[in-house]
């Protein structure tokens, strides 16, 4: 998975800004979603995301995974990832 | 530039303020002032020098701290940017540094060699300014300007694969047009369309009784508008701003967008209708002058004067007599 051609990422305090600078939309996430942006970032697979963050977190793997595909099919849906 | 939609946010949480930004999201640079053309309504009364323009040392430590505050997004414009000596050393510089690159020009410079260097550079996109489908159209507005040039440019981009846009201004000359331009501009195989309502500032303020277009015209240049984004849906984007500069001041005042406008002598606006400078790129660090940007939006004297500006636009034709908030 990668990020779309004339998508930008920064790191913000707040959590992650997203520009998509061809159609000059931006988006922003939480500080879990931008736990979620960095391991994208270094081309790491949904399953290894899941993994990383329940134990970050101490949550159930069902329970991260339900909230890691929601997020990354919502970005693949906003057109700034690509599978 | 707004934050639009968010993934796991809610209204009111940080990144819906343009404060929230630890930097701006887009930096609007106007690289120089020269240019070849004497259009009647140039925002900027573009066509020669300014005293103070940056010089090559001015602007590689500027863009040096663009790179380091992470501005993921640069227009470069003018002027005519192409007129800019360093313009090509400018461009690899921001694209090397991934950052997303647009160029605003009048395309009279695009020829062979100058589409095979855009091409490489892989820009966001090239804006070519075309105010008509007809050169007589076009060349009313834009004096000494040479439609065939501008819209061979445009084809010779798309035949190299760069994302190509065309940006028209209606006036009273040529808001009759726009239909058969968006035409023109998807049978050339452009990427977009865009266009507005015509902004009172600058020359087009100097030029304002013989530019602006009717009521009955604008109503009949939306109703185009309408019909052509239907048309052309999935084949090409037809983006028009609906508001002019007024509800668009209005809307800045209580929400100034995360993004830096710096004209060619390192001054940086607060916004293109508004006179202000909050700080100058040569001598204040960039980190500084985004601080200084987000506090000048809050001075009284900004506040008052654009209230003044939205009740009165009249005091749009100051818009280039700058002004230093601090």
């Amino acid at each position: 998975m990668e990020f779309k051609k004339n998508v930008q990422v920064r790191k913000e305090k707040f959590g992650t800004v997203i520009f998509e600078t061809l159609k000059e939309k931006v988006f922003v996430t939480n500080e879990t979603g931008a736990e979620i942006i960095e391991r994208l970032k270094e081309k790491k697979t949904p399953d290894v995301i899941v993994n990383e963050l329940a134990s970050l977190y101490g949550a159930s793997k069902e329970a991260i995974a339900n909230d890691v595909n929601c997020f990354i099919e919502n970005m693949i849906d906003q057109e700034v990832l690509a599978r | 530039m707004e934050p639009t939609k968010n993934f796991n946010t809610t209204p009111g949480m940080a990144g819906e303020n343009f404060d929230d930004f630890k930097a701006p999201l887009f930096l609007a640079w106007q690289i120089n002032s020269v240019c070849n053309l004497g259009c009647l309504h140039c925002c900027e009364e573009a066509g020669h020098h300014i005293p103070g323009e940056m010089t090559r040392d001015q602007i590689f430590t500027f863009l040096h701290q663009v790179r380091e505050m992470g501005i993921p997004y640069v227009a470069i414009s003018g002027g005519e940017p192409l007129l800019h000596p360093n313009f090509f050393e400018v461009a690899e510089f921001i694209r090397e540094a991934g950052m997303s690159l647009k160029v605003e020009t009048n395309g009279e410079f695009i020829d062979d060699k100058v589409v095979d260097r855009f091409a490489a550079l892989d820009f966001r996109s090239v804006q070519i300014s075309l105010d008509g489908a007809t050169a007589a159209t076009h060349e009313v507005l834009r004096l000494k300007g040479d439609w065939k040039k501008s819209y061979t440019a445009v084809k010779k981009l798309v035949e190299k694969g760069v994302t190509t846009e065309i940006v028209f201004v209606p006036t009273s000359f040529n808001i009759h047009e726009v239909g058969e331009a968006i035409d023109m501009a998807h049978d050339l195989g452009c990427y977009g369309f865009y266009t507005g309502k015509i902004m009172r500032i600058g020359r087009a303020a100097l030029n304002w009784d013989k530019l602006n277009p009717t009521e009955e015209q604008y109503k009949a240049f939306f109703k185009t508008l309408d019909e052509k984004t239907k048309q052309y849906e999935n084949k090409m984007k037809v983006y028009y701003y609906p508001y002019d500069v007024i509800e668009e001041l209005k809307y800045r005042l209580e929400k100034p967008s995360a993004s830096l406008l710096v004209v060619p002598n390192g001054n940086t606006k607060l916004i293109g209708p508004l006179p202000f400078i909050c700080g100058n790129v040569k001598e204040q660090s960039l980190a500084e002058v985004w601080e200084r940007y987000k506090k000048a939006w809050r001075e009284p004297k900004v506040i008052e004067f654009t209230k003044r500006v939205i009740k009165d636009p009249n005091l749009l034709a100051q818009s280039n007599k700058w002004q230093n908030v601090f």
